[in-house]
């Protein structure tokens, strides 16, 4: 158990990533209330893409651009991938967060569309209206 | 140089939903004619591109010349599409379907949307971009992002005819978000665990590494894409957002929607399954295989005894959709070479019957404002075009003999029976029998009932109706007539996967 603890102590950001997950998760299951259901999505999708950040960090290192300045380097091979930050999960974060906007942009009109019909963003509410 | 025809099949409806709103600001009679004729060339370019990898075999596309999974020993770092024989005929059977519900569209779209119409064919011609890219795509990051293309045009859809669809489109969206997030999360550890999203390579790494499959980053990764995959196609403790969304839909729309959203999902996870993880993973103790076969058997089971407890005819075909999706997971899980080339032929076959059966229910809410079971007795006086084809599909979704249907569960049940899953053969046997009752109870009110007037005026059928449902009955007798070269065309495709 302790050992346990201590492990997820050392990496604060898998912690963070799981609370923010499970978060998000419960507001977009049990919120009655439309607007904060989506903001639990968007917490949720946030907490992935947080993660995806996390596997992509590294520490004392610099963008995989070589300059002018490093032909000399390039030249001998002297190029040391353990410099440079790997852009790949970066590029998938920029994807991920341009579908999440999308989404989001779709379902806020959509409960533009709800509330203009039904005069309320109460799960229960808009159920009992169509009765 | 690589083979580009994929691309110009996947670019072509793109390209024209991306023009459409600039036609339609002047023209707007023209977005359907111009829609129509995408679909149809998409459709041709995909039967050319079946007959050049029949031909040829398959080839791949790197995108901008970057190294792929072929161009060994460069690490893949491109991104790369897969054109093989499987996606090749989920290609023709996409597009074809989808021209086909095109043509019915028209009579039954939304008379209400106004200069909306414009929008409509770019959300629809949307939808089956993302679609196809799903079919192509040969690295996991490149399947989420175009399911949620697919699926964002799909919950706008769904939502159009204003009033309960809203809600049913804001349940959708929210289930459906959630499929892709879970998908996302498992992209995400599997790319902690192996550096790499490319199918093949990972494919390959997962089979050099053995350690790999029993690490905890890659059960998590496999798990969470299964629960994605699972919302998606509506496998049946994860298919609350399917029966509302197609019932609400437009008529002209939930065709469209349940012919080919749930089965492009589940090819994609059948792609991952035997294509990345191999038909003999594992996580954990459990046997992945024999996992889904369980959770298939109790969709079949399950979604049709709940199709037989429906009143509403969209809602009950919704239904016997989930219970197909089952079916379709008995096959795929059985790991012998008959049950998988009988299950992708019987997903072929479901995608037609399906798409076939909302036509029927649109055309009859069109024709005879019938929605309900009951309502159906007022076919009798209509045309004899629609209950042709309700007979000749509902022979198939039951599976007798000339139909397709049947040679689909005949090679699932004779796999399950090669495998000795006896329990799995008793699952298809109890659906098929409640699919009987099901249509039974159709039936019985459309023939039987004799309490209404029997008098009912004869409405002439709009012609694009006539042809969609004739083009859906005639396929699915000429697939059950031509099943035998199919299926021994899926069996090479199972051979392949490494059956």
């Amino acid at each position: 158990m302790i050992e346990h603890i201590v492990a997820g102590l050392q990496r604060p950001n898998f912690v963070a990533f799981v609370i923010l997950f499970l978060w998000g998760f419960f507001v977009m299951v049990t919120h009655p209330n439309l607007v904060k259901k989506l903001i639990g999505m968007y917490l949720l999708q946030t907490s992935i893409i947080f993660l995806l950040v996390t596997i992509g960090a590294k520490k004392q290192s610099t963008v995989p651009i070589l300059q002018a300045a490093d032909a000399a380097a390039i030249a001998t091979h002297e190029v040391d991938p353990a410099d440079y930050a790997n852009p790949l999960p970066h590029v998938l974060t920029l994807t991920a967060i341009v579908v999440q906007v999308a989404t989001l942009g779709v379902s806020l009109a959509l409960v533009a569309a709800i509330y203009q019909k039904y005069g309320s963003l109460d799960e229960d509410e808009i159920l009992k209206r169509i009765e | 140089m690589s083979y580009p025809l994929p691309v110009i099949i996947f670019l072509i409806p793109f390209l024209t939903a991306i023009c459409l709103p600039m036609v339609g600001l002047k023209k707007r009679h023209w977005c359907r004619p111009l829609a129509l004729i995408a679909v149809c060339a998409m459709c041709v370019a995909a039967v050319v591109n079946l007959l050049e990898v029949l031909a040829h075999g398959e080839t791949r596309y790197a995108f901008g010349g970057w190294p792929i999974s072929t161009s060994f020993p460069a690490a893949s770092i491109g991104v790369e599409w897969v054109n093989d024989p499987l996606a090749s005929v989920m290609l023709v059977v996409l597009s074809s379907l989808a021209s086909v519900c095109l043509i019915y569209s028209g009579p039954v779209s939304p008379q209400s949307l106004g200069s909306r119409v414009v929008l409509y064919y770019t959300l629809i011609l949307m939808l089956i971009s993302g679609l196809t890219g799903i079919v192509l795509a040969g690295d996991i990051f490149n399947v989420f992002v175009f399911m949620e293309v697919a699926a964002l045009s799909a919950y706008a859809l769904v939502g159009i005819p204003g009033g309960r669809a809203l809600i049913v489109a804001f349940r959708y969206l929210i289930l459906g978000t959630l499929g892709a997030s879970f998908y996302l999360l498992g992209v995400v550890f599997f790319y902690a665990a192996t550096g790499t999203l490319n199918m093949a390579d990972l494919a390959q790494q997962l089979a050099d590494k053995p350690e790999l499959m029993t690490s905890k980053a890659v059960i998590a990764g496999t798990t969470f894409m299964f629960i994605g995959f699972g919302i998606k196609m509506a496998l049946f403790p994860l298919h609350g957002w399917l029966p509302g969304a197609y019932t609400r839909a437009p008529d002209a729309i939930s065709p469209l929607l349940a012919a080919l959203m749930t089965k492009v999902a589940l090819y994609g996870w059948v792609r991952i399954m035997f294509w990345v993880l191999g038909a003999g993973a594992e996580i954990g103790q459990i046997h992945v295989l024999s996992l889904l076969g369980v959770l298939g058997a109790f969709a079949a089971v399950v979604g049709a005894l709940l199709a037989l407890s429906q009143q509403d005819v969209k809602r009950m075909f919704a239904y016997g959709g989930i219970s197909h999706v089952g079916l379709i997971l008995i096959g795929v899980s059985q790991g012998n070479q008959t049950a998988f080339a009988g299950s992708l032929f019987y997903l072929i076959n479901d995608a037609v019957m399906q798409a076939g059966l909302f036509f029927i229910a649109g055309s009859a809410i069109y024709h005879h404002k019938a929605q309900t079971v009951d309502d159906l007795a007022s076919l009798r006086g209509g045309s004899p075009w629609m209950i042709g084809g309700l007979i000749v599909l509902a022979l198939s979704m039951i599976g007798i003999p000339p139909t397709g249907g049947f040679f689909g569960k005949w090679h699932i049940i004779l796999g399950a029976i090669e495998a000795h899953n006896y329990w799995a053969v008793a699952a298809v046997i109890i659906a098929t029998i409640l699919t009987m009752a099901y249509f039974q109870k159709l039936f019985v009110r459309i023939f039987r009932d004799t309490h209404l007037p029997s008098d009912v005026e004869r409405i002439e059928t709009h012609p694009s109706i006539r042809f969609s449902v004739a083009v859906t009955s005639i396929a699915i007798i000429l697939l059950g007539v031509c099943s035998d070269p199919i299926i021994r065309f899926f069996r090479d495709i199972a051979v392949s996967a490494g059956m």
